[in-house]
């Protein structure tokens, strides 16, 4: 029931923030972005208590909410929780605010319908992490596919239609797949058990030994690989990172590309173990080529945004390789990663859209010599930098090392060539952070201001938390097998 | 002999049959009054409402026979002619609201001449009429009788503003590619008659002569020509040609009447009889249709690509989107029946919605234009930045494109579900990934479209505002306007609400 309180609050308080924009009650006038704080903070406040409250123990997929929705069909309005969506959806919420704050000067115009998309947004994302009919993921695996591309396509850079619209299709197209896979699946637990049903949890009873469930499986692994991204579906990435506003960046660097990788353990590992333990050297080939690909190309990039997207492939990339390894260590270095990545490179997009205020560029080339200007600024570039190239200290390097070393005993050779990836990652990050601190200064910039100190600081103390105590998360995800 | 004779006089005139024909019957009744009303008194205000309130106690009717419990079974057999099912009658529900919908927006053309046009009003009565044989036809001579009422009242429809810079060309290239049409399904029934000596849908399957065993040459050759008389009607490659050049040069309402009324009856038709008569159960009719389907959905998303003109794009759409229905006609098994009605009903009112929503918004903006003098043709570029100036209608197009996009919270997407699921029973690959690759390609130009609602106006300043301001809308067209987005949005969400009236 909260979770649906969430989910539709969220919602509901968009369309207010949206309505009640720039107009005047009783002598106050609203606005949109303090409307849309305050409920976020509720929100994640409401969340946190009643999942702290609660007297379900989250160990293994809870049931919370079951309506029936479309009585034709048995599709039920069902969500569920356990301590893999708690995390993300907690990591949401977080990133929600984040979001929040680093759109508070940016976004200036239209700014109600703003609030509004990126409220629907959180509210598909919780969606996406807490559904357990699958007719209902995908229902809202596209909800909150339609405001992002609304956030891209309105308030972005120069080639803001073209990212949104490459964006849409690659998603689209790839979910269609699963549409496809889904149904598929339906109507074999009708043949199987006499109804048809979109219930994960039944279809975890399915006996899946005939050969069409390898493209089943696929038709998942495309959709959550395209999410993911996974090379070679990944060249929408790069585009609608760099043309989205600034928290449409943290949005999806944050929190959408995890729900590929959310979508890769709950639906494909979990539904099919044994068609994706055959395709498993394929994934973690691609895992491979992910991370080696993605760093080459990040040193390549001249544009601060385009350059840390391509790192975000890098990195996801050693999620793919450690989730298909099937081990325990690797599966906790997985979600160490990616609750990491998602703080990390959230960190670093939002110092991209604190430098774009200010010089009102993204080429590193404009960049120099910041930190005679603003050492603060530059002190944080320098933590976050270093966070993404996995600093031993901060949360990626756990996530990292643990996912090497549990992948190492299934795919020795592959971690071999992944670990250049680490590699990479420290070439390219101290690329970003010199050429964008260091050298000669070309025009001084004025210093963090407090608000984007509060989320420069809020951030880094996450990760400097996570990668002192790895275990506040890990003590969640003890003894799960895959 | 004398017998059945008997059963068919007492069955004609049993009051069950008369009840259950009303609506028809009511429609020509009341073709017959608006012609007195003419001889009465021509005024443009009394026939329009007089119109409006035909197609309404009609509609009404309809729907409360739905709602009763006459129509339960398998529906009733009234002469051979005639069979009137729930299906049918859901269809012509559609039909009825299309033509109400059509009747409402024309209005606002015709007040811009100088004549009364009880003929307009008329025509469109007699199209509906049309339509309504064709849905309950269950012969191929009522089939044919509703089918040419149906495209000759279009015919006169489509040119119907002689003055106007496209009238006879459409007109022409209608009336003639129609006749053509109406001539290959004329030869086709022909040839099918030529094998089983018998014209009715409902042949029972053991005296058809083709069930189980491959098609005569002579049945194929029919089959495939009646099929594609009506493959001109619904437009589908390849035999969509004249759709575009028609879509654009017709009025906007008529073109609106087209893509509704003449499809979703066609369309009825078409699978009444491929479900009475079992086609789907015959490989080579179901590769026939495969082909055409995929035709369809690649000729008709490609083509829509570069349009600028949107009757010329929703013309495109439509191609598509009719590929993606005939889906419906793979139909596995004869229990299935009931699903696959079930997935082209919902289908043709979420397509039907979107079409009359984008058109409400269309006809909108044509006025705007006109009233400006300019040249009358919407292009995307017209409804540029509409959102920030008239947000109602933009919302309504946006929801609209989504809905023939098949994104969720639509009815498209919830038809789309329908279609995929009946692909999936069906084992259809190609269909499926037909659908699937048609609606990457569509998003390609649906989403440039809704970004060009969204785009800021302060670009553009000197381009005209054709988006219609606020102030154009009446009271009336906007409670109109919102309530089908309303509605949209609600069935999409709650499919259920529709779905149960399929339910017996």
């Amino acid at each position: 029931m909260m979770l649906t309180f969430v989910i539709f609050g969220l919602l509901l308080s968009g369309s207010l923030a949206w309505f009640t924009d720039n107009k005047t009650f009783l002598g106050m006038t609203f606005h949109a972005k303090w409307f849309a704080l305050v409920s976020v903070i509720g929100f994640a406040l409401i969340f946190t208590f009643s999942v702290c409250l609660s007297p379900l123990s989250f160990q293994t997929l809870q049931i919370v909410t079951q309506v029936s929705w479309i009585t034709s069909l048995n599709i039920n309005y069902s969500l569920a929780l356990d301590h893999l969506s708690i995390t993300l959806i907690i990591l949401t919420l977080f990133l929600a605010i984040i979001c929040i704050l680093v759109s508070w000067d940016e976004i200036q115009e239209k700014s109600g319908f703003y609030y509004f998309n990126l409220l629907a947004t959180f509210a598909g994302i919780i969606g996406v992490f807490s559904a357990v009919d699958m007719f209902l993921f995908f229902f809202f695996w596209e909800v909150m596919l339609l405001p992002m591309t609304a956030i891209i396509a309105i308030w972005g850079h120069e080639k803001r239609y073209f990212a949104a619209i490459k964006f849409f299709i690659f998603t689209q197209v790839s979910s269609l797949l699963m549409l496809v896979a889904i149904i598929t699946m339906a109507y074999i637990h009708q043949q199987q058990a006499g109804a048809l049903s979109f219930s994960y949890h039944h279809w975890l009873s399915l006996e899946l030994n005939h050969d069409i469930t390898a493209y089943i499986m696929l038709g998942f692994f495309i959709a959550f690989a395209v999410k993911l991204p996974s090379v070679p579906l990944h060249s929408w990435l790069p585009d609608a990172h760099t043309q989205a506003p600034t928290a449409g960046s943290v949005l999806l660097a944050g929190v959408l590309l995890k729900t590929g990788a959310y979508g890769l353990i709950r639906f494909v590992i979990q539904l099919f173990p044994q068609a994706s333990d055959n395709f498993a050297p394929f994934a973690a080939i691609l895992g491979v080529v992910s991370i080696l690909y993605g760093a080459k190309m990040a040193f390549a990039q001249t544009d601060f945004k385009r350059l840390v997207a391509y790192s975000s492939i890098s990195h996801m990339g050693f999620v793919m390789l450690a989730l298909f390894s099937f081990n325990e260590i690797a599966y906790q270095g997985a979600i160490v990663t990616i609750v990491a990545h998602g703080l990390s490179s959230a960190a670093l997009f939002s110092l991209a859209g604190i430098i774009y205020q200010r010089i009102h560029s993204r080429n590193l080339s404009d960049m120099g010599g910041f930190w005679q200007s603003a050492p603060r600024m530059g002190g944080f570039g320098l933590a976050f930098a270093a966070a993404a190239f996995g600093l031993p200290g901060l949360a990626n390097f756990v996530g990292e090392f643990l996912s090497l070393v549990g992948a190492f005993q299934v795919f020795p050779v592959m971690v071999i060539l992944a670990a250049l990836g680490l590699i990479g990652s420290a070439i390219y990050g101290m690329v970003l952070f010199q050429k964008t601190f260091q050298g000669n200064s070309i025009k001084p910039v004025q210093d963090l201001s407090s608000r984007e100190l509060l989320v420069s600081s809020s951030l880094l103390m996450m990760l400097v938390i996570l990668g002192l105590f790895p275990n506040l998360i890990l003590q969640f995800f003890r003894g799960v097998i895959l | 002999m004398s017998i059945s004779l008997e059963t068919t006089t007492s069955v004609i005139f049993s009051a069950k049959v008369f009840i259950v024909l009303s609506p028809i019957l009511l429609l020509s009744f009341g073709l017959v009054l608006s012609l007195l009303l003419i001889a009465w008194r021509r005024s443009q205000k009394i026939i329009a409402l007089f119109t409006q309130l035909i197609l309404m106690t009609t509609l009404l009717l309809t729907l409360h026979l739905l709602l009763g419990d006459i129509l339960i079974g398998n529906g009733t057999q009234i002469t051979p002619l005639l069979k009137v099912d729930r299906f049918s009658y859901l269809s012509f529900v559609l039909i009825c609201f299309s033509a109400l919908a059509v009747v409402s927006l024309s209005g606002s053309v015709l007040k811009s001449e100088i004549e009364v046009h009880d003929e307009y009003y008329l025509l469109i009565l007699l199209v509906v009429l049309g339509a309504g044989i064709l849905v309950v036809s269950d012969h191929f001579a009522s089939l044919f009788l509703g089918f040419e009422l149906l495209s000759i009242s279009l015919v006169g429809l489509v040119g119907y503003f002689r003055d106007h810079k496209y009238a006879v060309e459409t007109g022409f290239k209608y009336l003639i590619l129609s006749a053509s049409a109406s001539s290959f399904m004329l030869l086709g029934i022909a040839f099918i008659y030529s094998q089983t000596g018998n014209l009715s849908f409902s042949v029972s399957s053991n005296v058809m002569p083709w069930s189980p065993q491959p098609l005569q040459i002579f049945n194929s050759l029919g089959i495939l020509l009646f099929f594609s008389g009506i493959a001109f009607k619904l437009s589908l490659a390849p035999f969509h040609f004249w759709s575009p050049d028609v879509y654009q040069g017709a009025p906007t309402p008529i073109t609106l009447l087209m893509a509704t009324v003449s499809k979703v009856a066609m369309f009825t038709a078409l699978i009444k009889c491929c479900f009475s008569q079992s086609y789907f159960s015959n490989e080579n009719f179901i590769e026939i249709i495969t082909a055409v389907a995929l035709l369809s959905m690649l000729v008709g998303n490609v083509l829509a690509l570069k349009q600028q003109n949107i009757k010329r794009l929703m013309a495109y759409s439509s191609i598509a989107h009719f590929g993606y229905l005939l889906i419906v006609l793979t139909v596995s098994s004869l229990h299935k029946i009931e699903f696959a009605w079930q997935g082209a009903l919902f289908y043709l009112s979420g397509y039907l919605l979107a079409n009359i929503a984008i058109f409400t918004v269309l006809l909108i903006s044509e006025k705007d234009k006109d009233n400006r003098c300019v040249n009358r043709d919407i292009d995307i570029i017209d409804w540029h930045g509409m959102f920030w100036k008239n947000r109602l209608s933009a919302l309504l197009v946006t929801f609209s494109i989504l809905a023939l996009a098949g994104i969720p919270l639509t009815m498209g997407f919830v038809g789309k579900f329908y279609l995929l699921n009946q692909a999936v029973l069906f084992k259809s690959w190609w269909l499926i990934s037909g659908l699937v690759i048609g609606s990457g390609i569509g998003l390609a130009y649906y989403l440039p479209l809704i970004f060009t609602l969204f785009k800021d106006e302060a670009t553009l300043e000197n381009q005209v505002a054709g988006g219609g301001s606020a102030h154009l809308l009446t009271t009336g067209k906007q409670l109109f306007m919102f309530s089908l987005l309303i509605s949209g949005l609600i069935f999409g969400i709650f499919p259920d609400l529709v779905s149960q009236f399929f339910y017996q």
